[in-house]
Order: structure tokens, then C-alpha cells, then sequence
């Protein structure tokens, strides 16, 4: 019996092992548009920082005042860290490159796990791959070793970019380095939350809160007086202590080492024990009808979009109450006359004041906003590929009100997450003494609003012709329409390139007007793009799983 | 008018033909079976019959309205069953069928009531929590609660069981009853066989052979059994009859066409016992099928 046990036991180790290579070479096929994607970001913003400093600072004096600047402007410090050496090339790196990249690789992360754990299991490829000699160890280990090669594709990607804007690279390896090990740690989360949300969606809540908290923690450790310590507690602050270029302290990698690790196994050991297709919360299975909005396809719409926009606009509206309390703390006092022109080469205007610092706030505001209307396209998108759609249209319902409809309910979600963000942040300065009126702060919401309907029609246009590919299209337009506006100044480009991006339209508000010109016309190209889609989408296939 | 009527309908999908100039017509208040194996066309017949795909050549029309252009007049006529449920996760199956009921508008609710009773419905279950064969009973109460014109039916069936399948057949005989039509694309040759009227059979995107079963099964070869008193004996061959060993006093004899020759032969024969058998639709399709797979090896 043993003996027979034993062979069984091998038997399934040899059947089990050749199956590794398959399923990672399909995790990675898998994980391609959106590993490539990130990869020519990254490469882009490690190529063009190195080369936007030089060509913008390219005398000592002028990058000492730049750095007397820089160093304690806390608006600044919010988005990029903590900076440590602005006087070389390299040390500005690592502040800009580190600061952003290192957030959009532990968003990249998250995606990354709950895309090759949960996902997978809700679609039933995993059940089905089980039910053959593939163990669930041998499942979870193909998915993470895909996770580690598209970590290792992003890490070449910013070594690439680095090494072409100049860099050395040692140093350039190491900055590669401190920005990726947040991927590790926050693949963990992800595969935490794989394992207790039973679906996608309740995953990538849970999962985006604690990044969320990650980078809440990183910005109260860089901004507050006396809580630097909390840099320790959070993946993002980690890629700062790593300080590329500056004194690297090489040592702190292993914290991300320990923290994915344990988020690994610990993540392990739950999908070792769990029935397949569920998750440890086990949302309740039946209830009494509740008929509300069941009348038409944009109110069913609504009811399925509710809990993602109540995360969007509640996650926002803390962010936007943390720095309207953070505002107050803005000092007027002993700046350099330097510092304007040097914000406005930066291309992000004087940040010296707390209604100047919400404006800098609500530029990146109109950032999330119009991710959140690419967000809304993609769940249109998403109804039409997992086949609700094609149930949709067998009944009389029109194409072109549908389309409507969801535009609609995009529109108003746009609107609420910006003017909560708008009022919440006026509320956090208020409770600080900061007098800012309400109107200009709603102004400044209000002002969010044309950048992201541009994106909102020319996404749904994108759709409409070439709903396969719609996303990708959309994300890529937003990110590179934004760090075009961050870097195209600072390049030297001339003013008409730089004004390609809407983003460069987008007035200072609370503490220039709002361009009404600019809304105007951006507004009314979202309009048309909408109509042109509205038109469009009647005359193709509907796509039918 | 014809409930479904297509003439020439053609699908392409980049190099691949479909649909391969369709000629189809439903009349009203028929049961027309729609048979075919995989990847023949049925599915893509019913897109196009819903306006969700274009035709790339032909047209076709329900209840006289173009299919693509009037797409949605029509489907106040139409209620439709896909293959694959694709319903919404987080709406209980009650929800559902509200939602689905007011989208098209005329659902008969005490109809409904009295199918989630006999369908055996959990109504306040979660999409996400129900089987397969029960997210089908939603779809399936759906579309017949609406008592529409005409119901798409695509291999409505997959993932019901045997009781749930009788009370589905009972469904279709009450829809047929009240005047309604139905187009069944089914694999279930049983189930087509036991309410269809007329059957049409498809091939590589175009319709092979299309009748009611009688007129299908007259072009299909009859099976007759017969036993002798003593060893079966050596008969001259006939031609369009074909004899196989049956034991050692059987034969079984399949035979298109007229039978009398045969019976004239057999008098000549002492036997014990002749048993006659229709065709069955399976036999019928299969004959088709084998006839392609000749066709195509030729």
C-alpha cells in the first residue's frame, strides 16, 4: 500500500512539474498588452527625467535654486517623494522617476495577481486546469513565477530608459530596482485579496485600499512634521529609504523581501485549503428582490457600477480632505525668487500657498478623473465581452440609447467624484483656518470635468470602432497625455507641442480662473466624439462570447 | 406572413464563411428544428435573425421587419435564448426576470409565477450562486413568460436535467398551442424529433435538406428485421437494399426507396417474423453527415 502510494505520489510529481512551463509561458501571454504597456511607460518617464533636467537645469546655480526650492515644498513631495539630492542628474532621477514609477508598479502589482489568481478562477480555467494532474501548488507557483518575469521585464525596461538618458549603470540598476520591489509586495496584497474576495471586482477594492493606505502612509510621512519613521511601514516609502543616487541603503530590501514573502505564503496557505470558485467572505447568496431601477438598462447600469464609483468617489474625497487639511500648512514665508519661474518650467505652476497647493492637488484630480471615465468605458466595454450585452440587444432595447445611457451615468459619475472631491476639500482646509470660498473650490471640480469628457468620448469613440483594443487606447491616451504635460515644458519643447495635451489647458484653479475657452472647446470635441460613437457602434458586430 | 424568412443570408468573419447563402422560411405558429454539428452556422443564424451581427450578403426578415435595419420593432416580437447564459452576477434570478420583463415589455407575470414553480426555481438566489442549468431556467422563463411571436431558441436545453427537459418539451407544446413560433437549434436530435414540425438540416453554412420528419425520412433508408424458420438464406442483391447478418436465421435489411421488391423475395422464404422501422431523425441526420464526410473524402 505504501509502496503504491509512493508511486502515486510520484506519479503526480512528474505529471505535475512538465505542466510549470505552460502555464507560466500562458500567464505570460496572458499579462502581454498590459506588461508592454507598462514597460514603454517606464522606459519613457526613466528616459525623459534625466534628459528634462538636463536641458532645464543645465548650470550649477540654477540647480541650487531650484533644489532651495524643491526640498521642502510640500506639494511637491506629496506626489514624488521625499527628495533627497537635487543637484545631479542622478538624484533628480531618482526622486521623479522613483516617486512616480514606484506608485504605478505597485498599482501594476495588484492588477498583475488579482488578474493571474482571481480571475482566473472565476472564468473556471483554474477548475478546469485542477481537475487535471496540475496541483494547486504548481497552479500558484506558475502564476507567481509569471508575476517575477513581468517584474523583471518592467525592471529592464527602467534600466533601459535610465541607461539612454545618461545614466550610469550600477546606479541605474539599483533605482530600477528600488522601483520595482514594490511590485513584489503588492502582487502579495493582491493575492491576499484573490484569496478572500470571491470575485474580481471585491478583490480589486480591498486590494486598492491597502495601496491606497500604502501611499496615504507615504505621504503623511513625507509631508507631516515628525512621522518620518512611518516611511517604514509602507512598500512606497521603502523605494524611497532605498535612496538610488543618494547613499543607497541597499539593506532596506529586505523589507520587501520579508513582506512578499509573507503576504505570499500566507496568501499560500489559504488557497491551499479553500474551496475553489470561493473566497474566505462569502457574500450572502439570496435575498429579497429589491426592484429599484430595474426599469431600464441605465439604471441596471448604476446598480452594477454603485460599488465601484462609491470607492472612487469615497477614495478621492479622503485624498482631497487630507490635503485640504494639509494646505494649512503651506508657508509663504522666504521664497526664492527663483521658485515661480522654476514651478512653471516644471510646468505645474506656484504651489507657495494653500489654494496654489489645492490647485497643484486638483491638476492631478483631473488625472484620476479622466482614469475614472476610461474606467466607465472599459465596464461598457466589459458587458459587451462577457456577453450581457448581446442579451441586451435581443430585446427592443436601441443601441444608440444604451450607449447614451451609459455615457450618462459616466458623465455624472465624473461630476459627483469631482465636486465631492471639490467640497471635502474645501472642508479639510476650513477646519484648518484656511478661508478658501466655496464656489472657487466647486469651480475647481467644475474645472476637472472638460479634461475628462474629452477622454470620456474619444475612449467611447474607440470603442465604438475597435472594442477589443478600446482600453488600451484609453489608458495609454490619459497617461501620456499627462506626463507629456509634465515633461514637454521641461524638454524645451515649443508651446504648440506642449498644448497637444489637454492636460496643458487646464487652468490653476482655485487659484487662476477656470479657462472657459479651453472647457469649452474640450468639452465640446468630448461631445463629438461621443455623438460620432453613439452613431457608430449601430453598424458593427456585436461582440458574442 | 412568414415568422422568419431568409434569402441568400451570407456571414463572413475575415477568411471564414459562416453562413453560406441561406434560404430559410418559418412560417407562423410552426416549431421548425434547426440541426447542425458544431461550428455549421446555427448560432450565427440566430446573431444575424437578432440584428446583432451584419450580414455580409442576403438578407433575412421576421415577421416581415429586416432583420439589421428594424432590428428593434422586431424584437418586441422576439424572445430569445442564447446557448450560454450571460446574465448579471449580482441580481438575484427574481431580479432578473423583472429587469428582463420590463426591457421587453407584455411579460405575462402570472405565467412567469406558474414557470418558476414548475421550472423549480430558487427566485431569490444570486445569478452568481446559481448552476448553469438554472441561470439557463432564468433565461428560458424569460423568454417564455414574454409569450413573444417567436422564440430563438439556441440549444436552449444545455445543462437542464431530464425533468426539467420534459417540462421545457411541455413549454414549447403550450407555446405551439397559443399560436406561437419557434426556431430550436438543438443537438438534442430527441427533443427536435419530439416537437418540431418541420427540420432543417445545416452543413458547412448552408441548409442540406429541410422537410417535415416524414418527408426527411422518406429520403432515408428503412430498417426491416426479418426472421426465417431455419438458416437466413442467400438472397440475389436488389438494388437500394442493403442486407447485414442478423444471428444465424436473421437479416437486416435497410432500403431506400420502394420495399416491394423486396417483399416479393421474402415471400418466396419462410419467415417468422418482418418488423418495419422508420428511420429515426438521428439516422436521418447522420445519413446527411456520413453523405459530407463521403462527399468530402471523394
Amino acid at each position: 500500500m505504501a509502496t503504491l502510494t509512493a508511486r502515486h505520489s510520484f506519479a503526480r510529481r512528474r505529471a505535475a512539474n512538465p505542466a510549470l512551463r505552460p502555464l507560466i509561458a500562458r500567464a505570460l501571454r496572458d499579462a502581454r498588452g498590459r506588461t508592454i504597456g507598462f514597460a514603454y511607460l517606464f522606459a519613457a518617464v526613466a528616459y525623459l527625467q534625466p534628459v528634462a533636467y538636463r536641458h532645464a537645469y543645465a548650470t550649477l546655480a540654477e540647480r541650487i535654486a531650484f533644489a532651495r526650492s524643491f526640498g521642502s515644498n510640500q506639494a511637491v513631495v506629496l506626489f514624488y517623494g521625499k527628495a533627497y539630492d537635487l543637484l545631479t542628474v542622478g538624484g533628480y532621477t531618482a526622486w521623479r522617476v522613483g516617486g512616480t514609477l514606484a506608485i504605478m508598479a505597485s498599482v501594476f502589482g495588484l492588477l498583475a495577481a488579482v488578474r493571474a489568481l482571481r480571475v482566473e478562477e472565476e472564468s473556471g480555467r483554474s477548475e478546469l486546469l485542477l481537475s487535471g494532474p496540475v496541483t494547486r501548488g504548481v497552479l500558484y507557483t506558475a502564476a507567481w513565477l509569471g508575476i517575477a518575469v513581468q517584474t523583471a521585464v518592467l525592471w529592464v525596461a527602467i534600466l533601459a530608459g535610465l541607461l539612454l538618458g545618461g545614466l550610469a549603470v550600477g546606479e541605474s540598476a539599483y533605482l530600477a530596482l528600488a522601483v520595482v520591489c514594490t511590485i513584489p509586495v503588492t502582487a502579495g496584497i493582491g493575492a491576499l485579496a484573490s484569496q478572500l474576495a470571491p470575485s474580481r471586482r471585491l478583490a480589486l477594492e480591498l486590494g486598492g485600499l491597502a495601496v491606497g493606505l500604502a501611499f496615504a502612509l507615504r505621504v503623511f510621512a513625507d509631508t507631516a512634521g515628525g512621522v518620518g519613521w512611518l516611511r517604514w511601514l509602507t512598500p512606497l516609502g521603502w523605494a524611497e529609504l532605498l535612496r538610488p543616487f543618494t547613499g543607497a541603503q541597499p539593506v532596506v530590501l529586505i523589507l520587501p523581501v520579508l513582506a512578499a514573502s509573507g503576504l505570499l505564503l500566507g496568501a499560500w496557505r489559504i488557497a491551499a485549503q479553500r474551496d475553489i470558485g470561493r473566497g474566505l467572505i462569502t457574500p450572502r447568496e439570496s435575498r429579497p428582490p429589491r426592484l429599484v431601477a430595474l426599469g431600464s438598462v441605465t439604471g441596471q447600469a448604476l446598480r452594477e457600477e454603485h460599488s465601484v464609483l462609491i470607492v472612487w468617489v469615497a477614495g478621492l474625497g479622503a485624498f482631497a480632505l487630507i490635503f485640504g487639511i494639509i494646505s494649512a500648512s503651506i508657508s509663504t514665508s522666504n521664497v526664492p525668487a527663483s521658485l515661480q519661474h522654476a514651478l512653471e518650467r516644471l510646468g505645474i505652476g506656484s504651489t507657495l500657498t494653500a489654494r496654489a497647493y489645492l490647485a497643484f492637488v486638483f491638476n492631478l484630480v483631473v488625472l484620476l478623473v479622466s482614469l475614472l471615465a476610461v474606467g466607465q468605458v472599459g465596464a461598457a466595454r466589459r458587458e459587451e465581452l462577457e456577453g450581457r450585452l448581446g442579451a441586451l440587444l435581443a430585446l427592443p432595447v436601441d443601441r444608440r440609447r444604451w450607449l447614451v445611457g451609459r455615457l450618462a451615468l459616466a458623465a455624472a459619475a465624473l461630476s459627483t467624484t469631482a465636486l465631492v472631491a471639490a467640497v471635502l476639500a474645501w472642508a479639510g482646509a476650513a477646519t484648518q483656518g484656511e478661508t478658501i470660498p466655496i464656489l472657487r473650490m466647486l469651480e475647481a471640480g467644475i474645472n476637472c470635468l472638460p479634461v475628462a469628457a474629452l477622454f470620456l468620448g474619444v475612449v467611447a469613440l474607440a470603442y465604438a470602432l475597435a472594442p477589443q483594443a478600446s482600453l488600451g487606447i484609453g489608458y495609454g491616451l490619459v497617461v501620456v497625455a499627462f506626463l507629456w504635460q509634465e515633461v514637454g515644458a521641461l524638454l524645451g519643447a515649443p508651446r504648440w507641442l506642449v498644448d497637444t495635451t489637454p492636460f496643458a489647458h487646464v487652468a490653476l484653479v482655485p487659484v487662476a480662473p477656470m479657462h472657459v475657452a479651453a472647457a469649452v472647446v474640450m468639452t465640446g470635441i468630448g461631445l463629438l466624439a461621443a455623438g460620432v460613437a453613439v452613431a457608430v457602434l449601430p453598424q458593427r458586430d456585436v461582440i458574442t462570447p | 406572413m412568414a415568422a422568419i424568412s431568409a434569402h441568400a443570408l451570407s456571414k463572413r468573419y475575415g477568411a471564414t464563411l459562416a453562413l453560406d447563402g441561406l434560404d430559410l422560411e418559418v412560417h407562423e405558429g410552426e416549431t421548425y428544428g434547426f440541426l447542425g454539428p458544431n461550428g455549421a452556422g446555427k448560432t450565427t443564424t440566430i446573431r444575424l435573425l437578432l440584428g446583432l451581427h451584419r450580414p455580409t450578403g442576403g438578407g433575412c426578415e421576421v415577421f416581415g421587419l429586416d432583420c439589421w435595419r428594424e432590428r428593434v420593432s422586431a424584437h418586441h416580437r422576439v424572445a430569445y435564448v442564447a446557448g450560454e447564459p450571460a446574465l448579471w452576477s449580482g441580481l438575484t434570478a427574481g431580479e432578473t426576470l423583472e429587469f428582463l420583463g420590463r426591457l421587453h415589455g407584455g411579460t405575462d407575470r402570472v405565467y412567469a409565477r406558474e414557470l418558476i414553480k414548475r421550472f423549480d426555481l430558487d427566485a431569490d438566489k444570486k445569478v452568481r450562486a446559481l448552476s448553469k442549468g438554472n441561470r439557463q431556467k432564468v433565461q428560458l422563463i424569460a423568454a417564455l413568460a414574454t409569450r413573444a411571436d417567436l422564440l430563438l431558441l439556441d440549444e436552449p436545453t444545455g445543462g437542464l436535467d431530464p425533468l426539467m427537459e420534459r417540462v421545457f418539451r411541455e413549454c414549447l407544446g403550450e407555446a405551439k398551442a397559443n399560436g406561437q413560433s419557434v426556431f430550436l437549434s438543438s443537438h438534442i436530435l430527441s427533443e427536435v424529433e419530439a416537437v418540431c414540425d418541420r427540420v432543417g438540416i445545416l452543413r458547412a453554412g448552408h441548409l442540406v435538406d429541410e422537410g417535415t420528419l416524414t418527408e426527411l425520412r422518406h429520403l432515408s433508408a428503412q430498417t426491416i428485421d426479418v426472421t426465417f424458420a431455419g438458416p437466413a438464406p442467400q438472397l440475389q442483391p436488389q438494388d437500394g437494399v442493403t442486407a447485414a447478418p442478423m444471428g444465424t436465421s436473421g437479416l437486416r435489411f435497410e432500403v431506400t426507396g420502394p420495399v416491394a421488391p423486396l417483399l416479393a423475395t421474402l415471400a418466396q422464404h419462410p419467415v417468422l417474423t418482418l418488423v418495419s422501422r422508420e428511420p429515426s431523425l438521428e439516422e436521418v441526420f447522420l445519413h446527411h453527415y456520413d453523405h459530407g464526410d463521403t462527399d468530402r473524402a471523394a
